[in-house]
């Protein structure tokens, strides 16, 4: 196919921040996101395909398949055409498969939700935010025409990353980047490989804040990653054990190493109000109540009384970038129970004292740069591939075991005007190798998104437990797992 | 919406029971947002499959090694290699099977090797070597193993001493063995059971009374 029409194909390497999904990638967690928007009616197949038609155009990136050299993966251009689906797989089931040459994503339907997903190697959830606005976008243009056009519409600030989405696809990441090839450079290189100092420029966020107060750093987190930029230090300490034993949940898997994902709907107010209250950034507090949670439904954590948690942080807000391709680090924050307060004010408060410093630009930039040289190092630039992979697939599995939870918050998602009244509630699902909880919030409903790799349920139970006896009304859907449920549903 | 009193929570979808807690829930059951997607496979189901196949394959080829004569000369070699690949691969299904409870898989591993040694001496000829060396070695082997994985892992009592017990209670076989006069070498049936008795005095004096309290829950009608 390649070779064969004559002419040649574009290319980019992947970075080291995507080769860890290929490396990392397991039955049980394929490194797949999904991201979905709920309409205000049951979804039109054929003005889904138009929309997805018209989108797909615009973003060269989504048009590559993943590709295996002999030191590196590549993302190479493809003439393929997607297809909408109708929801027809499990939620977050793989995409990629080496050796077959299909798109990194797909987008499907059921009922009222246009569902995207997306293999992690490709883009981050900010990145698939942008294609999945876009898509939506064109799709409501499509179904109600007698509306104002979107693109006509502008100066609401709400519409800029919107807007953007659709220019990075057409411009190169960044002015000076190398030349593109059609697909877009990543923002590490550009950033974090040159010498090129950046002032913070936090007068400019790329991305919409979470909806949590306005403290620095709380509610930014986007994009979703469970594995550390700053794999340096996470090498260190897996070479120099932690101090203290890490709890892991551990559970019976799933009968078809299918993820488990409950999603818990709330009014997004409440929560927030909660969180004030305990002066707290959403993002932490959330990380504070899953904690507890796990804690209530271990019963005992025994020797390992600390928690852990990852939490991925968009790197765009601090170093702008209109580039889709992953742009996030990870950031790691634990709590040890019966060391003073364990209520979940104070867990939030001392997570936060934690995460804060870590997110500064300055203390990004560092990890970054030590990481991207680390990248850039000859010995590493000439192992094989194979080899990478197993380095990374240690790497990950020392990181794995210093991690009880993940927390991932794309936070307060706004779409242009014309099409935000179509919209309700949007979730964001992610295959994972741990209990993991995603957050979205979108028309004043908040969704947090539960995903596992096991069938249990009993820290999802306490959670939504924590938040009612606090008087959050909470709704729950959950898709079915195991023979039982599955049986029950075909009654 | 369904309602879950417990959790006080609502429910998306027609389930009867509350997806997190599983308490039976009431009201009206409104569609899901999520589908619901067949079992691709189970796991459950295809490790019960590959089990009892493999159980049937290992099975049938011990009973077909009876009907190769012993004369046949060549064939002996095949004939071990064969064996000890069935025999290796049923080992692994009973202890991937018991792998849960250590002193139980080991009751079964003495038990599975010390038989298919035997029948291995007797399809051979029947030279004896399985009764002389490989049981007592194997029963005292296990014995010791159990008695350092037992420290060693912090196993409480009541969890493994039913099987120790039987465990050591298989390691006084060699002396029946011994008093049968099967043994072309006393030693090592000699070894084992006095291996045997020292540990069984030593469970009776230590565990005396949890393996009366287990023997006596388990046992009980
Ligand atoms: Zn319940």
């Amino acid at each position: 196919m390649t070779r064969g029409d004559g002419t040649r194909r574009n290319w980019v390497r992947l970075d080291n921040a995507s080769n860890i999904f290929l490396a990392a990638r397991s039955d049980s967690d394929p490194k797949v996101f999904r991201i979905s928007a709920e309409m205000d009616h049951d979804v039109d197949p054929v003005l889904l395909q138009q929309a997805l038609d018209a989108t797909y155009d615009r973003y060269p990136l989504y048009h590559a398949v993943l590709r295996r050299g002999v030191f590196w993966y590549y993302l190479q251009d493809s003439d393929l055409r997607p297809r909408v689906t109708g929801d027809r797989q499990h939620t977050c089931a793989p995409i990629y498969q080496a050796d077959r040459r299909n798109l990194l994503f797909r987008v499907m339907h059921h009922r009222q939700r246009i569902i995207l997903e997306i293999f992690h190697a490709l883009s981050d959830g900010t990145g698939a935010l942008w294609f999945l606005t876009d898509l939506v976008t064109a799709y409501v243009s499509l179904r109600h025409p007698e509306q104002p056009s979107t693109q006509g519409e502008s100066g609401a600030g709400s519409d800029a990353h919107a807007d953007r989405g659709q220019l990075d696809a057409r411009t190169p990441a960044g002015e000076g980047a190398e030349p593109t090839h059609g697909l877009v450079a990543d923002s590490f290189a550009h950033y974090f490989r040159r010498r090129r100092r950046h002032e913070a420029p936090a007068s400019e966020p790329d991305f919409s804040t979470g909806p949590g107060p306005a403290a620095p750093g709380s509610g930014v987190v986007g994009g979703r990653a469970r594995f550390a930029r700053g794999i340096p230090r996470r090498i260190g300490r897996f070479f120099h054990l932690p101090e203290r034993k890490v709890y892991r949940v551990r559970g019976t898997r799933t009968p078809d190493n299918r993820t488990r994902a409950v999603e818990l709907t709330m009014p997004a107010h409440d929560v927030l109000n909660l969180a004030r209250a305990a002066e707290v950034p959403l993002t932490m507090f959330l990380t504070a109540l899953f904690f507890e949670s796990i804690r209530a439904s271990a019963g005992d954590l025994g020797k390992a009384r600390t928690l852990s948690a990852s939490a991925p942080v968009n790197l765009r807000q601090f170093f702008p970038s209109t580039s889709p391709r992953n742009f996030f680090a990870t950031v790691r924050v634990d709590h040890t129970y019966g060391e003073g307060a364990d209520d979940v004010g104070s867990i939030g408060r001392q997570l936060d004292a934690q995460f804060s410093p870590k997110v500064s630009p300055e203390a990004l930039e560092k990890t970054l740069r030590q990481f991207i040289r680390l990248e850039g190092l000859f010995v590493l630039r000439v192992i094989p591939r194979p080899l990478k992979d197993v380095i990374l697939r240690l790497v990950n599995w020392g990181n794995n075991r210093g991690l009880s939870i993940a927390v991932s918050n794309l936070g307060r998602v706004s779409l242009p005007d014309s099409v935000d009244e179509h919209v309700g509630r949007m979730s964001f699902h992610v295959s994972a190798a741990r209990p993991q909880i995603c957050v979205m919030s979108h028309a004043g409903v908040l969704t947090i998104s539960f995903t596992s790799p096991c069938v249990e349920t009993d820290h999802i139970k306490e959670f939504a437990r924590l938040l009612t006896d606090r008087g959050v009304a909470v709704t729950v859907a959950a898709a079915r797992v195991t023979e039982e449920e599955l049986a029950e549903a075909a009654l | 919406m369904r309602r879950c009193d417990a959790c006080a929570v609502d429910i998306e979808g027609a389930w009867v029971r509350c997806p997190l807690c599983g308490t039976a829930v009431a009201g009206e059951a409104t569609p899901s947002p999520l589908p619901s997607i067949p079992l691709t496979f189970s796991r459950r189901r295809v490790v019960r499959v590959l089990f009892f196949t493999s159980l049937a394959v290992i099975l049938a080829s011990f009973a077909a090694q009876l009907l190769f004569s012993h004369e046949l000369t060549g064939l002996g070699m095949i004939r071990s290699v064969w064996l000890g690949l069935s025999a290796m691969w049923l080992v692994v299904l009973m202890a991937v099977r018991k792998r849960r409870n250590l002193a139980k898989s080991t009751v079964y591993l003495v038990v599975i090797v010390g038989l298919i040694c035997v029948y291995w001496d007797y399809l051979s000829g029947w030279p004896g070597w399985s009764v002389t060396y490989a049981i007592p070695i194997l029963c005292a082997s296990s014995i010791v193993a159990l008695l350092i994985t037992v420290r060693l892992m912090r196993i409480e009592t009541s969890e493994h001493v039913v099987y120790s017990v039987l465990t050591v209670l298989l390691g006084l076989a060699p002396i029946g063995f011994l008093a049968f006069g099967w043994v072309t070498n006393a030693l090592p049936s000699i070894i084992c059971g006095g291996l045997s008795l020292i540990v069984l005095a030593l469970l009776q004096l230590v565990g005396g009374r949890t393996v009366r309290h287990e023997l006596g829950k388990r046992l009980h009608v």
